[in-house]
């Protein structure tokens, strides 16, 4: 086995290389703004990934297809990859290149001054640079709503969490959805449990699973991978799913209560804006309610289910945090 | 309110990890066939995804899970005979076709998926079948026999694989090849292809691991739906020793650390669920360590058959 490992390396590292430069190759006109993105999952996930690709589509139908161009590269989970690529597309002279995950910040750290003309942008992160914008969904406001919900509408009195890595937006959202559990009834129990992955959907059904068989009727979780989690929700009667990222509820759609949608087309268009006022990055920007980059999306089907008293006081809350009198706490950074 | 008794934990832990069992199970002692004659086979997740892709599909498309265990089965039967024709007809490098192969099949099922679908959507799949008065002995029922029948075939094949194995002149002749080739053929016995067959073997069951994840488990696809666990069940074959009950040993042991760490993260027991993460795998290799006394691996293991080579 020794020495066949050595050569799977090699070969490996060499797929790498390959993989990394199969993108596209360019010539479009002028004026033409071009975008390119860079994702961990594909564009077809049903969630963190999806979301920004349909963000894409919205201002490119906005804009035109002649005005904005813009290309994917999907599978880029490992940062090596992503490297290789992001340099490509800054060579072939993409504006902006728009890596989506916290996981690229520290390789557009390193690109990005060889780049002074390109925009980059990367998130979830907050540490911005002259050229790249860190964009920022406030996951939690979503999430506290959420919580309300699930808090006021929870029979067994236990709701649990099927979280991916311990990082980033999940933590966000797990910590915002807990604040909301609290507030709405503090007896009501949240769980929290990982996978140890974003993309592993089998997995993610399995610990729905034990959540429920544990007597949890109430479930969430973000990552691409919740949408296993959403479809073992909908396979028991009397439980139900919030989604977060994207409205799961195509998926199951007697189970999804209630869904945090992201509007990427307000920060996609944020980023045009800026560049087309000279200003290549060093922003920091936020998705929240306030801009209206966040929505809270109630499945049609199922809102008869909840009391309008629940209604009413997830509006109160979510005017309050919109106003600002109601803030939602993020964990205290270590 | 909500309260769930000890022995109701111990009993979710067992039962889900009977079920996380399974496909390991599948692809594990399909693994063992064709190790067992000689070839191993890196390309299993590979195989694995498209036998995945492949129930997913036909069951969506023809509204019969049975029917996608079936696809799934053909699926990976034919790309064990692509295996089989590189790394024994051809005699290529087994370890490069297996990676090159899983490569292939995952760049495949991807853009099968795009192109024939491309979104997300779920698919029938099996229902539990609680097995009529064995379901209802307390303790064991639920943990045994309140499952969809593919958990019950996988463990059902343990035995099975045993009996073809040592008690059927095909297996003899599948252990003669792994072990001594030379020798087998000098008693006529066709060295390429009983290992081509066990190739194929191997494929369909992989096959079948596969289609359990998308109509027996999650009852959708989604890319890279495997998530490495064709290459866990590489490595359980030689975790089990190349025999069925090593094999079982071994993917019950790592299913049953994964589904108590699940239960443990979910009862809130205070725990860096990182290390919960990985506590099937350390103790896994913890195991393998500590067990492992006599090492015995099928002599011919990796080794193209050449009869001039004798």
């Amino acid at each position: 086995m020794r020495k066949y490992r050595v050569v799977i390396v090699v070969i490996l590292a060499f797929a790498m290389l390959i993989a990394a430069g199969s993108g596209p190759i360019y010539s479009a006109p002028a004026k033409k703004i071009r975008v390119a993105m860079l994702m961990a999952s594909t564009i077809d996930d049903m969630a963190w990934s999806q979301s920004m690709y349909e963000g894409l589509k919205a201002v490119q139908k906005e804009l035109g297809a002649d005005k904005l161009e813009f290309v994917t590269s999907e599978r880029m989970g490992n940062p090596v990859d992503a490297g290789a690529a992001i340099r490509q597309y800054a060579d072939q002279g993409f504006d902006i290149i728009i890596a989506h995950g916290a996981q690229y910040q520290s390789v557009l750290m390193e690109l990005a001054p060889d780049f002074p003309k390109t925009t980059f942008a990367y998130g979830t992160g907050f540490t911005a640079a002259p050229n790249i914008f860190a964009y920022d969904p406030q996951a939690q406001e979503g999430a506290y709503l959420m919580g309300m919900i699930a808090a006021l509408m929870s029979k067994s009195g236990i709701v649990g969490i099927v979280g991916p890595v311990e990082s980033g937006d999940a933590i966000k959202y797990n910590y915002g959805f807990q604040q909301g559990v609290a507030a709405a009834n503090p007896n009501v129990k949240v769980r929290i449990a990982y996978t140890g992955s974003f993309g592993d959907i089998v997995g993610a059904g399995e610990l729905a699973k034990v959540h429920m068989d544990a007597k949890a009727d109430i479930l969430t979780g973000s990552a691409q991978q919740a949408v296993g989690a959403a479809r073992a929700v909908a396979e028991r009667s009397g439980v139900y799913w919030m989604s977060t990222d994207m409205d799961q509820a195509s998926l199951a759609p007697d189970h999804v209560l209630a869904a945090q949608v992201y509007h990427w087309e307000k920060v996609v268009k944020a980023i045009i804006d800026y560049r087309a006022q000279g200003i290549l990055g060093g922003k920091h920007l936020t998705l929240s309610f306030s801009d209206g980059a966040l929505e809270l999306r109630y499945n049609p089907k199922l809102v008869s289910k909840i009391p309008k008293n629940v209604l009413d006081l997830v509006e109160k809350a979510k005017q309050g945090i919109i106003s600002g009198a109601l803030k939602v706490e993020l964990p205290k950074k270590k | 309110m909500g309260a769930i008794s000890g022995q109701g934990i111990v009993v979710g832990i067992l039962a889900t990890g009977i079920r996380l069992a399974a496909p390991f199970l599948f692809a594990s002692l399909g693994e063992m066939f064709s190790q067992r004659s000689g070839v191993f086979n890196l390309g299993l997740e590979g195989i694995m995804m498209m036998g995945a892709f492949a129930g997913f599909m036909t069951s969506l498309g023809a509204g019969s899970p049975w029917l996608g265990v079936l696809a799934a089965i053909g699926v990976g039967a034919a790309l064990g005979l692509l295996m089989a024709f590189i790394s024994v007809t051809m005699q290529a490098e087994q370890g490069i076709s297996g990676i090159g192969l899983h490569m292939f099949c995952w760049g495949l099922s991807g853009l099968l998926f795009r192109v024939y679908l491309g979104f997300i959507t779920s698919c029938k799949g099996f229902s539990p079948w609680h097995i009529p008065v064995l379901s209802h002995i307390p303790v064991l029922g639920p943990i045994l026999f309140q499952h969809n029948w593919m958990v019950y075939f996988s463990l059902l094949l343990v035995p099975v694989s045993w009996f073809v194995l040592y008690r059927t002149t095909w297996g003899l002749k599948v252990r003669a090849v792994g072990t001594t080739p030379q020798a087998a053929d000098t008693l006529g016995v066709n060295v390429n292809a009983i290992r081509c067959q066990c190739v194929v073997l191997g494929g369909a069951m992989a096959g079948l691991a596969g289609a359990f994840l998308t109509v027996g488990q999650a009852n959708m696809y989604a890319d890279n739906i495997t998530a490495g666990r064709g290459f866990i069940a590489v490595a359980l074959v030689y975790f089990g020793r190349w025999s069925p009950m090593g094999i079982l040993l071994g993917s019950l042991l790592f299913s049953m650390m994964n589904a108590l760490q699940l239960w443990v993260q979910v009862l809130g027991i205070s725990f860096p669920y990182e290390f919960a993460v990985i506590m099937p795998y350390v103790m896994t290799i913890a195991a393998l360590a500590v067990a492992v006394r006599r090492v015995w691996a099928p002599t011919a293991l990796g080794k193209p058959f050449r009869r001039e080579a004798g």
